[in-house]
């Protein structure tokens, strides 16, 4: 080692109550590397993420921060040390603009003690035009998509003169694009000499930005290896502690009929929402016993057509023709596409799939209410037997079904959704982004299912960023472009390249 | 927290019989500690009780408090905020909040006063027009919230300027006495009962208070409409996605707060024997109170009907306590206010069930 690290952390170790959160955990980070930390949910990560950034404040082992012991009194002292987090759920005023987020809390003055704005807005442009981001400093951050408040965030951690930067999965909520522009700001960073911990589930990130991984197991370190040297494969092993061989499923079935049949579908939007891309031309069909995927770049649609489908999206004058089993299909609301046998799982588990507060008891059974009911009243023998099929059938893991949803795993919280949906029993599945933030085991038990479900005849229409999930689950895939159908690709013929150039709009006959 | 599931201990045991996943009890503590901010309220009721006991005056060696007439005089007291407060439950367990009900109780009982008293009408068909119009003005607010997405707050601020207003309209601005007897401008003796008692005991409103809590009590346990309140007050968006009628339920919600607002208003009619249009004015705010004392959480989703009542209890108690002690009434309004900020903060202390 040639230089001293950044940070040195030695025999971290943490217990809630009987339980070792973290056990002996050493972890160092030197300048200008990108340290990748690995592991399932419930492994250490957020538990050391925690302890470093000063947020959990009692712990056992030791701190050095560029040689020197330190201990924070908590995230202030973190910061002070110049040590930052980009947490996954950004810490960003929407009200405010780009400038007055970065220096939230510490304004710069003028002589008479008013907040000098000009100052403001030059040091925030010198920041984000460090990272590569060209943007107006006065716009509002709610403005802004997901992956440029990303660039925001890092640069007010840049303003605090941050020489270590913890990222939590700063790609789970970023389309392909932003995420090349992300790699290219890490770039930058490195080359300035910060420290980076780079938290993420996806493999194929790591393999390009990682310097190092450490991967955690049950809160122990399982092991530390060369990206470049290891293979994704020993990565998992080491993750898991067993190898997951069917991690990805393979093809099988044939299909049945055509279940949901789509032409034309368009969407004008009474108000239209910026940020929205309403179905605007979409073709496509599933059968039954049939997994498609719905690929496209961040705004390409996707998440609006699922919506659509399930009469959840934004209300306006709808143009062309959905039909189900060939009967016309125009659902009004969510109660009557769940009344026509179609179920929707959403991409954001936390603000539309569950109760958090509530019982997992409470959170399974909601949409099938009316079948465990009686003259209004709930039939508590049933829905008890219910759930804990449910549970079984699905392997949740809860400590029992009482407990409030908020305290399962990321993996456990979405198979819940998944319950709760299947008590439905619908015939056409809507998903929307199903393993993002879930561990690997999880995802591989989700993976699973969809086939067990599809080989029972259920369709299923799946969008995903992930192009390996994509590639590997989907018999077909259907790709848009701003809101409009521009490929259906055959499982044969569905390589990332050609789904990559149609969602950029390659084949699009017009690209405005 | 979300009472219609039983709690943890009422779910183990016997009837698992394949014991393939043993379902593991949270550990003892968490148990008690955690029904003890359960029933928190229900606790805070009998502290008060006793406390009462204990600072009561006493006369003729008879402590004072815990007289029959005393006691009857406190449920009597507590009814009109009692039923409204149930109600009121309701609304903030979507996530709402109704500020109309003082306002609505006003309206009602001019209404009350008025159809009997200058209409000559029975007192059956009193009570079930005063009774819609308390609902159908609820469920117009509640209608107002869930088309056009204001929030409740704005809206029943609104309402209470409109109910007053059509109050004093209705009844020239002048409240209007209630004479009992079979002549014109009399009101039928029937509706003198909401005044009396039974076997000189239990007060007919208290009874009326009892019964309303006890069915809403059930209601909440039981029913498919009370999880799809407890869903819509926990993640709106969830339950619409999860096909809960969430604007249906709203308007149903707020339509049963505006009808016990007018219940209240019809039993304050014929307790005061007159309908004046300035009744009820804040009781939204004590009806606030006696659900943030019960345990409900104002952002919605948790609470209970059981710590309403007892919630109210507490209140009634209180204020008589500190009556009969002689204590300033303005004391009395202080006390109060410590009592609901120390309520709230005990939730505040409220561990996570993990």
């Amino acid at each position: 080692m040639t230089e001293r690290p950044l940070v040195r952390m030695t025999g971290i170790g943490k217990r809630f109550g009987g339980v070792h959160a973290c056990r002996d955990i050493d972890l160092t980070v030197r300048a200008g590397e990108v340290h990748a930390l690995l592991g399932e949910n419930g492994a250490g990560k957020s538990t050391l993420i925690n302890i470093l950034s000063g947020v959990i404040t009692e712990y056992d082992g030791a701190i050095e921060v560029e040689g020197r012991p330190v201990s924070f009194a908590g995230p202030a002292g973190a910061q002070r040390a110049g040590i930052a987090t980009i947490h996954q759920e950004l810490d960003l005023v929407a009200g405010l603009s780009i400038a007055e987020n970065m220096f939230l809390g510490r304004e710069p003055r003028t002589r008479v003690g008013t907040v000098d704005i000009r100052r403001m807005r030059r040091q925030a442009t010198d920041h984000l035009r460090t990272l590569g981001a060209d943007l107006d400093p006065r716009r509002l951050v709610g403005s802004l998509r997901v992956g440029e408040q990303q660039l925001v965030e890092i640069g007010r951690a840049l303003s605090l003169n941050a020489r270590v930067l913890i990222m939590d999965e700063p790609t789970a909520a970023l389309a392909d694009a932003e995420v090349e522009r992300l790699f290219a700001t890490i770039a930058e960073l490195r080359r300035a000499g910060v420290g980076i911990v780079y938290i993420s589930h996806r493999m194929a990130e790591i393999e390009v930005v990682a310097d190092r991984v450490t991967v955690l197991r049950n809160g122990s370190v399982a092991g530390s290896v060369d990206p470049k040297a290891a293979s994704r494969d020993d990565i998992i092993q080491l993750m898991v502690g067993r190898s997951v061989d069917a991690l990805f499923g393979e093809g099988r079935n044939e299909p049945g009929d055509v279940l949901l049949d789509v032409r034309e579908l368009a969407v004008t939007p009474r108000r239209p929402t910026p940020g929205r891309t309403e179905p605007a031309g979409v073709d496509l069909s599933v059968r039954a016993g049939e997994i498609v995927g719905l690929a496209g770049l961040m705004g390409a649609g996707r998440t609006e057509l699922l919506e659509t489908l399930f009469g959840a999206g934004g209300s306006g004058r709808r143009a062309g023709r959905v039909t189900i089993d060939g009967h016309p299909y125009r659902p009004h609301g969510p109660r009557t596409a769940l009344a026509r046998g179609v179920a929707f799982v959403p991409e954001d588990r936390r603000g539309a799939g569950l109760m958090l507060e509530h019982s997992v008891t409470d959170n399974v059974v909601l949409s099938a209410l009316s079948s465990l009911t009686t003259l209004g009243l709930v039939r508590r023998q049933a829905v008890k037997r219910t759930v804990a099929g449910q549970l079984r059938a699905l392997a949740v893991k809860a400590a029992s079904p009482t407990v409030a949803t908020a305290t399962l795993s990321g993996g456990n919280q979405q198979k819940v959704v998944f319950a709760k949906q299947l008590l439905t029993r619908p015939r056409l599945l809507l998903l929307d982004e199903p393993t993002r933030g879930v561990d690997i085991g999880a995802k591989a038990e989700i993976y699973r299912l969809l086939h067990q479900l599809a080989d029972t005849g259920m369709a299923i229409l799946l969008a995903s960023s992930e192009l390996p999930e994509l590639l590997s689950l989907c018999d077909r895939v259907v790709v848009l472009h701003r809101g409009r159908t521009v490929a259906a690709l055959p499982r044969a013929s569905a390589t990332p390249q050609a789904i990559l150039a149609a969602a950029n709009g390659d084949d699009a006959k017009e690209a405005r | 927290m979300n009472p219609p599931s039983p709690t943890a201990v009422a779910e183990a045991p016997p009837e698992t019989p394949p014991r393939r996943r043993p379902i593991r009890l949270p550990r003892d503590r968490h148990a008690i500690v955690d029904s003890f901010f359960r029933f928190q309220s229900l606790f805070g009721l009998v502290a008060v009780f006793v406390i009462a006991i204990a600072v009561s005056p006493v006369r003729n060696g008879e402590n004072v408090f815990l007289s029959s007439g005393n006691l009857a005089n406190i449920v009597r007291a507590v009814s009109e905020i009692g039923i409204i407060a149930v109600g009121m439950t309701f609304v903030i367990l979507i996530g709402g909040i109704d500020l109309s009900v003082g306002a609505v109780l006003g309206l009602a009982a001019v209404g009350s006063a008025t159809l009997m008293v200058d209409s000559g009408m029975g007192v059956l068909p009193t009570v079930l027009i005063v009774l819609f119009i308390g609902a159908a003005f609820g469920a117009t607010q509640g209608a107002i919230v869930a088309r056009l997405g204001i929030q409740s707050f704005i809206v029943t601020l609104a309402g209470l300027q409109a109910a007053r207003g059509i109050a004093r309209m209705w009844s020239g601005g002048l409240g209007i006495p209630i004479a009992y007897g079979d002549g014109p401008q009399e009101a039928p003796e029937s509706f003198s009962v909401l005044s009396g008692s039974i076997n000189g005991i239990l007060p007919v409103p208290a009874l009326l208070f009892l019964a309303i809590g006890v069915g809403a009590l059930l209601v909440l346990r039981s029913t498919a409409f009370a999880r799809h309140v407890y869903a819509i007050g926990g993640n709106e968006k969830a339950a619409r996605l999860s096909g809960v009628p969430v604007r249906r339920v709203r308007v149903t919600v707020f339509a049963i707060a505006g009808l016990l607002a007018a219940l209240a208003g019809i039993i304050h009619a014929g307790q005061l024997n007159q309908g004046s249009p300035n009744d009820g004015a804040g009781y939204e705010l004590d009806a606030i109170a006696a659900v943030v004392i019960g345990g409900t959480s104002l952002a919605g989703g948790s609470g209970s009907m059981g710590g309403t009542i007892a919630g109210a209890l507490l209140l009634g108690i209180l204020n008589n306590i500190l009556a009969l002690n002689n204590i300033d009434a303005n004391v009395q309004l202080v006390v109060k206010g410590l009592v609901i900020v120390a309520a709230a903060a005990l939730q505040k202390l409220r561990p996570r069930i993990a």
